[in-house]
């Protein structure tokens, strides 16, 4: 074989390389140019048959490489799955920034699995314009910060108000106490034969609920520092044998028991179901995804036990990878700051509701602001005139979500409590002879040990 | 297979010394270059992955730094897991059910098929129809078809003939059954054509000479039909105990992990491990305990039918 020709250039590279790496080393550190030329890559692109999000989005993206020259966004349909997460960041194919929901981050900082963005924060003014409240869900126990919530919210009851009038119910007062729900949920299904309460079961949404109503019920499911599990007790008990009651006595929850969000969503928009526990976002789901009438779709506070302990609150995070360097972290969290002037900022705040009206995206969707409360409320001023969500089927709900008591999700190996709890869920639905003390007390063992690795 | 020629002496290949030269001459070389590719690809997709994951089944690790040892504490860890019982169950009621249900079937349909004159292609291609369907897509047409309240298809079906609305997916007992008639259903098809092949190389002259002692057509199957694929029969079976072993998709797409974990099998618990929980570590262990599992059963298996494979 002939000997390759050999050329000056990899030999040059090898140095340049070298030297930077020697340079960084030797100033100890990072020296971060916040105007260095840089690629980062962003998720959450919404897909071709989405054309207006697609093209609002797009052209948020142009106007934020025009305010930025030196950093070049390119945008992938990529969305946080926890299926497809691990892969991805095994193969190094994570995008720069990702959209996780509330209860990854806790765990992906134990393993380290996100970057620090504290700093950069810091450097882009972003940290004295959050809520402090709903940034915890991404600091860790030293306070240092790894994502920007975005999206926060609290669950309440979504009910179809149309099934509320065939029941001869009044849409505008749903059921404020779990008495109520079983009474109204017996009446629609007399009236109409359709499910009259429903709750998601599989998939981690059936321990999500769980949760969530036993903090409706004043209980709680793990404690503080995330070492022990506490819902062997009353709350936990108390709705569990009403569900039972409700589906085996009373019979309103239809013969369709295993359920995750997007099937949920399906049954819902169908008619089929009037009333579940959900979050505001169902309302996109239900009406942008599976075509229900805006009109029939209500929302409610949570329902409350005796002792009534508010509701859980959810969300999204946008976070940073952790392979992403320090520049590429730098341009993210300008990008963070750039999507939050969408509501900091009258001029972009009205042009992105004018942009979604058009597109016919729903705008105005209630929810909590990671903004402090009065700039949220000025926002909602500036875009009053491109509200198209029925927010006077939201009012139950947007009376109280400011007010209620809002717990978080367990901090805790969230997503493996939950799966655990499917069970629980599941069991007291499918088997009518289900033993409920049984069936806690297994779960907690379960879960300590869990807890414990 | 015959073993039956030794080497004798007087047949001894040449003296090692001039084989190479003789190998190389013989064109070696070629089929080494000939065999390449595929060891390459093999090694890089299949043995790779494989050594890969063993070696992970050993670590902590969390994708992003490198990965630490931690000897046998993933096994421990996985071994301890108070849902593995209620996992191995499951999976081994799969596969009976799966046995009982889809096992003979195929057999059957085989033997009606090569009964048939002129109608035999269209009844192959028929039953292979749902082997061409993609598993995906078959599973969530069934998911549908199960729909347990009274205007779901089957329950449609089921209520002309007087039979109550059946909870199908929902209920603890019926989940599994329910899972297994849907896998029968996609699979079926391949074994047919299997067992047709394998029926179409038995000698004409035995069925004849059957017929003349006056055998039914139940008697020549038993006798002719059934030794005669004797062996195809036995590799099939061990290749469906070792497939229905590792099922997934049906408890994935259809219920999650089943009412109450009653579908949970091995495979979704791996799954679990490794996506949902992100601990790979455990995900590979499990594996490597699975494989260890059906290794032993096809060992003994081989061994307690070696009388009846011999041709």
């Amino acid at each position: 074989m002939r000997k390759p020709r050999t050329t000056t250039a990899p030999a040059v590279l090898t140095l340049a390389v070298a030297a930077t790496l020697l340079v960084g080393c030797s100033t100890g550190e990072p020296a971060v140019d916040p105007d260095a030329p840089v690629t980062i890559t962003i998720s959450n692109k919404p897909p071709a048959e989405r054309a207006e999000e697609l093209a609002a989005f797009e052209a948020r993206v142009a106007e934020f490489e025009e305010a930025n020259p030196n950093i070049t966004v390119e945008a992938t349909e990529t969305v946080w799955d926890a299926q497809t997460f691990q892969a991805l960041l095994a193969g190094g194919e994570l995008p720069t920034t990702l959209v996780v929901p509330f209860t990854e981050p806790q765990a992906m900082i134990a393993r380290g699995q996100v970057a620090d963005i504290t700093d950069e924060l810091a450097e882009v003014g972003l940290t004295d314009l959050l809520n402090p409240a709903a940034l915890t869900v991404a600091q860790d126990a030293d306070g240092a910060v790894y994502g920007v919530p975005i999206d926060a919210y609290a669950l309440g009851l979504v009910y179809n108000r149309a099934l509320f009038e065939a029941a001869g119910l009044d849409p505008d007062v749903p059921p404020a106490t779990w008495d109520e729900v079983q009474e109204f949920a017996a009446r629609i299904t007399e009236a109409t034969g359709v499910a009259g309460y429903s709750q998601m079961t599989t998939g981690n949404t059936g321990g999500w609920m769980f949760s969530a109503i036993t903090y409706a019920h004043g209980g709680t499911v793990q404690s503080a520092d995330g070492t022990e599990s506490t819902f062997d007790d009353a709350p936990a008990r108390e709705q569990l044998e009403r569900l039972h009651d409700m589906r085996w006595n009373d019979q309103s929850m239809g013969s369709n028991f295993l359920y995750d969000m997007a099937s949920i969503s399906q049954e819902f928009a169908a008619g089929r179901i009037g009333m579940f526990v959900g979050a505001p976002a169902n309302y996109i789901f239900a009406t942008l995804l599976n075509g229900m009438d805006p009109a029939e779709f209500g929302m409610g506070p949570m329902p409350q036990g005796p002792d009534a302990g508010g509701t859980m609150s959810g969300g999204a995070v946008q976070v940073v990878s952790p392979d992403a360097t320090p520049e590429q972290q730098l341009a993210a969290v300008k990008w963070f700051a750039f999507s939050l002037e969408a509501s900091t900022n009258e001029e972009k705040a009205v042009a992105a509701a004018k942009t979604s009206f058009e597109a016919g995206l729903p705008v105005g969707l209630p929810g909590l602001s990671s903004l402090k409360d009065d700039d949220y409320q000025r926002f909602l001023g500036w875009i009053e005139e491109y509200i198209n969500v029925p927010l006077e089927n939201f009012a139950p709900y947007t009376e109280t979500v400011n007010t209620i008591e809002l717990t978080p999700e367990p901090v805790a190996k969230a997503q493996e409590v939950y799966a655990a709890l499917d069970s629980v869920v599941q069991a007291v639905l499918t088997d009518e002879g289900a033993d409920i003390d049984a069936l806690l007390a297994d779960a907690t063992r379960n879960v300590n040990a869990l807890l414990s690795r | 297979m015959t073993t039956g020629t030794l080497l004798t002496p007087s047949t001894a290949p040449a003296p090692r010394r001039r084989g190479l030269r003789s190998w190389y001459r013989r064109g070696g070389l070629a089929s080494i270059f000939f065999a390449l590719p595929v060891i390459l690809v093999f090694a890089y997709f299949s043995w790779g992955p494989i050594a890969r994951g063993l070696t992970m089944s050993w670590q902590k690790t969390n994708l992003v730094d490198p990965a630490s040892w931690v000897g046998w504490a993933n096994f421990e860890y996985v071994l301890q897991n108070p849902l593995l019982g209620q996992a191995a169950l499951n999976t081994v009621w799969f596969v009976v059910l799966g046995l009982l249900i889809g096992f003979p079937l195929p057999l059957f349909l085989a033997v009606f098929i090569s009964e048939l004159r002129g109608t035999k292609p269209i009844y192959s291609v028929l039953s292979y129809l749902p082997v061409v369907i993609p598993p995906v897509v078959a599973i969530l047409l069934w998911k549908v078809f199960y729909d347990a309240s009274p205007t779901g298809v089957f329950n449609t079906i089921l209520g002309w003939v007087g039979i109550g609305p059946l909870p199908f997916l929902n209920s603890p007992t019926m989940a599994m059954p329910s899972l297994v008639l849907e896998s029968t259903w996609a699979s079926a098809g391949s074994t047919v054509i299997i067992y047709l092949a394998a029926m179409a190389s038995v000698r004409g002259e035995l069925y004849e000479a059957a017929e003349l002692d006056g055998a039914g057509i139940w008697r020549k199957i038993w006798s002719i039909t059934l030794p005669q694929l004797r062996g195809v029969i036995l590799i099939v079976l061990l290749l469906q105990i070792i497939g229905t072993t590792q099922v997934f998709a049906e408890p994935f797409l259809f219920t999650g992990g089943g009412p109450n974990n009653a579908t949970t099998t091995i495979l979704l618990l791996i799954f679990n491990y490794a996506f949902v929980f992100g601990d790979y570590g455990a995900a590979s262990a499990l594996s490597a305990l699975l494989a260890a599992v059906l290794a032993v059963v096809s060992i003994v298996y081989f061994w307690a039918t070696r009388r009846w494979s011999d041709a």
